[in-house]
């Protein structure tokens, strides 16, 4: 096989040479499209805004979508987006939203405010899982083409920010309900700075600039998305100058890559958190067991929870599997801003002491009656052996799994091992037989959205389609869920506040929701191409894959001396073209075929 | 026939054993004979005994990053002795000697699985004509035209990761090589005088399989194993280093395939990856080597061609 791929590599390399060679002069009168190339590590699992969970997933619709209000790159302020202003009536529960002029579609069909209508209604009435958090209680009205009116059922203090993508009403009014689980949404139709041109599995997303974009034609012409499936290639690349930025550089790589002249190294902090979530499905909401996996009943136990809890100690992880990256946590951090996490006060906090986690489990009941050294349920019952979902496409998530294993096996608990990557892990999670994952999440600007996967609502109760829901802890807290309908209406800054770390309390105290980290994104890039990279936020922020991508729009490519344009410098490109073909097709290209596992870092916003 | 001169006669069984005892003799003289043959064993017997007193050579504890809280990570063997750590801290050292303990188990039970399917199914259709023989050979030719590694990786997805299903994999996946050669060695022998005049003496189709043709056949067997051996080492290491190895024990596969995507190429951790690629070399080195002086040994038709 590689001798046909090596043949074939040279047969291509010698007509690329030839035609290069050949074209040497009248290549420099053409411009090459500019193109800013990133490495990633996490594959696409739908274009679809209505269902896709992962960072991926929302970079492609940041850049493909406007929003109706935008958030500014240093702090997230509200600032125009698709609508240019907005004024309240009503006590606030009306917005009335005036769009800019001759908005248009990146096909050339114009954007009216009953394409911005349309997405809102039928996200509402259809309840879309990315949608229903912020447009759940809202009805849009377009009286014309230049307004929209937002009347909110309930007082909401997220308005007047409107930040769900705006879907092509003539695009997806083709696309019925039932469809609508099938569409690839891969049309390209958007209204963003750039749009998406064309996408292999497994291997780049390409998107081109959008001429139409309310902002103006992006500098760059296109962007591509480069997926890698082994961490050192990816940082490799990026030293190289083959991608120009990376996104989820490994923390074992990323010290060495800080020291490197001409790459700026960054980490990323904009709420992220990694978390060993327990299955607690207790028999509420109520859904077909037969369809449905259930948890070890242990688990059902808050003693046996917070035994686990207890056997976890998250400094180590940090220091040993995370390379000393991130910072131990407690509570969930629901937001970008840390104001809305809790502080968990020490004698309530489940600190790391195998000891205790043992007398937790004698109390329960949980001996090891049959002495193979894995305590059974109580009543001499089967063996405790929880089952623990890896991700492959992380590369802490296995080392991070030999150490809780390691633990759990301290405190008598056995563990079954099975791997799978981010789109599996889905519904796997979904379909509820499993015990514990760690997975991480990145959260939004407003707190809302993260809090509303942990209510009832949102535990898997449709054994069709399983991957509709969030909720992977399958936990339901009446309680919480009542909570949650507070701060969705609360006003006052400081009461929603308290609200939300009282929710967030609770939840740590219930210990099926672990937080090990609060982990920050990763990310370089190269300071030779382009300028205009934009934290977000401002200096503590990623540069790409935060919350709203400004950097995209606002970079611009370094003008290139005049000589590397000359004809000289072509056929230097040229010999160093054929130089690397004589290196490609002497060392078979380097790297083997195979399909390799996919490692990269928190999936996160899988919201 | 120096033990027949004395003046009792001894049993029949006496003599086949003074017979075997002597045909080893042989082999063995023989088998001296070749140095490769000899370096190879003495590698072996080297790393065999090195895997069977891991307990005293390694530290077991030193396999769980949780115990090893306190070395650094990524330390050189100039930072700690003798080979350095990997990317959580475990000292590389442990993970070798206890990792060989692996890599050999499934090598050989891999292997055993592969001879006596193998050799059942090579005996079989060699023995009989007709349908079982033609039934027997195209199944064998089916899982000779799969490749290998795409049926063992499905294989193994579907099993789960767990060293028996490893080995259950790469066992239902090599034996058809050896079930086409024993076959055909099965075809020549089953010519032969003897077998006929037993048959005319109403022997029964088993008792030739068992008493006639697998006792020729099996020096074959021999050395058709000690060559299955280091493919099954290899695919072990081909499968843990494709993930689908025992996530859970070290074996030199898992080594290789921690190194790689935890970036020690990229971070120039030669003692992460060196160490476990030399062992597995050397490993199949052996096994080869032995495998082929074995081959000279037994094997009659090697033997007459170097004579």
């Amino acid at each position: 096989m590689t001798g046909r791929r090596r043949i074939v590599t040279a047969a291509l390399c010698g007509a690329v040479g030839l035609a290069l060679l050949a074209g040497v002069g009248s290549a420099a009168h053409k411009a090459n499209p500019v193109t800013l190339t990133v490495g990633f590590g996490q594959d696409v699992d739908t274009f679809l805004p209505a269902t896709g969970v992962l960072v991926i997933d929302y970079e492609i619709w940041n850049l493909q979508y406007a929003t109706l209000t935008d958030k500014a790159a240093g702090d997230f302020k509200t600032i125009p987006g698709l609508a240019s202003s907005w004024k309240s009536s009503n006590h606030g529960k009306t917005w009335t939203y005036t769009l800019r002029p001759n908005l248009k579609w990146s096909d050339g069909q114009p954007l009216t405010s009953a394409d911005v209508a349309y997405t809102i209604n039928r996200a509402r009435a259809e309840a879309w899982l990315n949608y229903t958090s912020t447009v759940g209680s809202i009805k849009a009205f377009a009286p014309n083409p230049r307004t929209v009116v937002l009347r909110s059922s309930v007082p909401d203090p997220k308005l007047p920010t409107m930040d769900v993508y705006i879907i092509p009403k003539h695009v997806y009014a083709k696309v019925s309900k039932k469809g609508l689980t099938k569409y690839t949404a891969q049309d390209g139709v958007g209204s963003g700075p750039f749009t998406l041109e064309k996408y292999v599995k497994g291997q780049y997303i390409r998107m081109k600039a959008n001429p139409n974009y309310w902002g103006g034609k992006p500098a760059i012409d296109q962007i591509v998305f480069r997926l890698f499936t082994n961490e050192d290639a990816k940082v490799f690349a990026l030293k190289k100058g083959e991608i120009d930025a990376a996104q989820d550089v490994p923390a074992s790589a990323f010290t060495d890559l800080a020291k490197v002249k001409g790459i700026v190294t960054v980490q990323g902090q904009q709420g992220g958190f990694d978390e060993l979530g327990l299955n607690t499905y207790a028999g509420k909401p109520l859904r077909d067991t037969s369809k449905f996996g259930a948890p070890n009943p242990a688990l059902k136990d808050l003693r046996f929870r917070q035994a686990i809890a207890h056997s976890i100690d998250k400094a180590a992880i940090v220091s040993r599997a995370y390379n000393g990256i991130g910072t131990p946590a407690d509570a969930l951090s629901p937001a970008a801003n840390p104001e809305w996490t809790p502080k968990i006060p020490a004698a309530q906090r489940y600190d790391f002491n195998l000891d205790k986690a043992k007398k937790l489990l004698d109390q329960g009941g949980y001996k090891d009656s049959d002495g193979n050294g894995i305590r059974n349920l109580p009543g001499g019952g089967k063996d405790i052996v929880l089952r623990y979902l890896v991700r492959s496409e992380s590369v802490y998530s296995a080392p991070t799994a030999q150490f809780i294993t390691s633990w759990l096996k301290q405190i008598g608990i056995g563990t079954k091992i099975s791997v799978f990557n981010d789109t599996q892990l889905t519904s796997e999670i979904g379909k509820g037989a499993y015990d514990m994952f760690v997975w991480g999440w990145t959260p939004f600007v407003d707190p809302d959205p993260e809090l509303s996967y942990f209510k009832c609502d949102q535990v898997a109760v449709d054994a069709k389609d399983f991957t509709n829901y969030y909720n992977d802890a399958s936990w339901c807290d009446p309680v919480y869920d009542k909570l949650y309908a507070q701060q969705h209406v609360e006003l006052n800054h400081a009461k929603r506040v308290a609200i939300v770390h009282q929710m967030l309390t609770r939840m740590y105290r219930f210990a099926g929701y672990n937080i090990i980290e609060y982990s920050p994104d990763l990310q370089a890039y190269r300071t030779d191409r382009f300028t205009g990279w934009l934290r977000q936020p401002a200096n503590t922020g990623p540069v790409i894959f935060s919350n709203t991508s400004p950097s995209y729009a606002s970079l611009e490519p370094i003008k290139q001396s005049k000589a590397a344009m000359a004809p000289g410098g072509i056929a230097g490109g040229v010999l160093l073209l054929l130089l690397g073909c004589f290196v490609a097709v002497g060392g078979g290209l380097g790297r083997d075929g195979d399909a390799r596992r996919v490692p990269a870092r928190s999936a996160s916003r899988r919201s | 026939m120096t033990a027949l001169a004395g003046g009792k006669t001894p049993s029949a069984r006496r003599i086949t054993w003074i017979r075997r005892r002597r045909a080893f003799a042989g082999a063995w003289r023989d088998y001296r004979a070749s140095t490769p043959g000899l370096i190879g064993l003495g590698v072996l017997v080297v790393i065999v005994i090195g895997s069977l007193a891991a307990p005293l050579l390694a530290n077991h504890d030193n396999l769980d990053p949780s115990k090893t809280l306190t070395t650094p990570l990524w330390a050189s063997p100039s930072q700690l002795s003798p080979l350095g750590t990997d990317n959580l801290g475990r000292p590389i050292w442990d993970q070798l000697v206890y990792g060989s303990r692996v890599s050999l188990l499934v090598g050989l039970a891999a292997t055993v699985i592969a001879m006596v399917i193998g050799s059942v199914v090579g005996v079989v259709a060699g023995f009989y004509d007709g349908w079982p023989s033609a039934v027997l050979m195209r199944v064998t030719e089916w899982f000779l035209v799969i490749p290998f590694l795409p049926l063992a990786i499905v294989l193994a997805s579907i099993l789960g990761p767990n060293v028996r299903n490893v080995i259950i994999v790469i066992g239902i996946t090599s034996w058809p090589g050896t079930a086409r050669v024993i076959r055909a060695q099965v075809l020549t022998v089953k010519q032969r005088l003897y077998v006929e005049r037993s048959r005319a003496l109403g022997a029964a189709d088993r008792h030739l399989m068992l008493r006639h043709i697998v006792p020729n056949v099996s020096p074959l067997i021999l050395a058709n194993t000690t060559l299955t051996v280091p493919i099954a080492i290899l695919s072990e290491t081909t499968l843990s280093f494709l993930g689908l190895g025992d996530p859970l024990r070290a074996s030199w596969g898992r080594m290789l395939d921690e190194a790689f995507s935890n970036g020690a190429i990229g971070k120039n951790a030669w003692w992460y990856y060196l160490p476990p690629g030399i062992g597995i070399v050397l490993v199949v080195l052996a096994f080869t080597l032995v495998g082929h002086a074995l081959e000279e040994v037994l094997d009659p038709r090697l033997r007459e061609r170097r004579s």
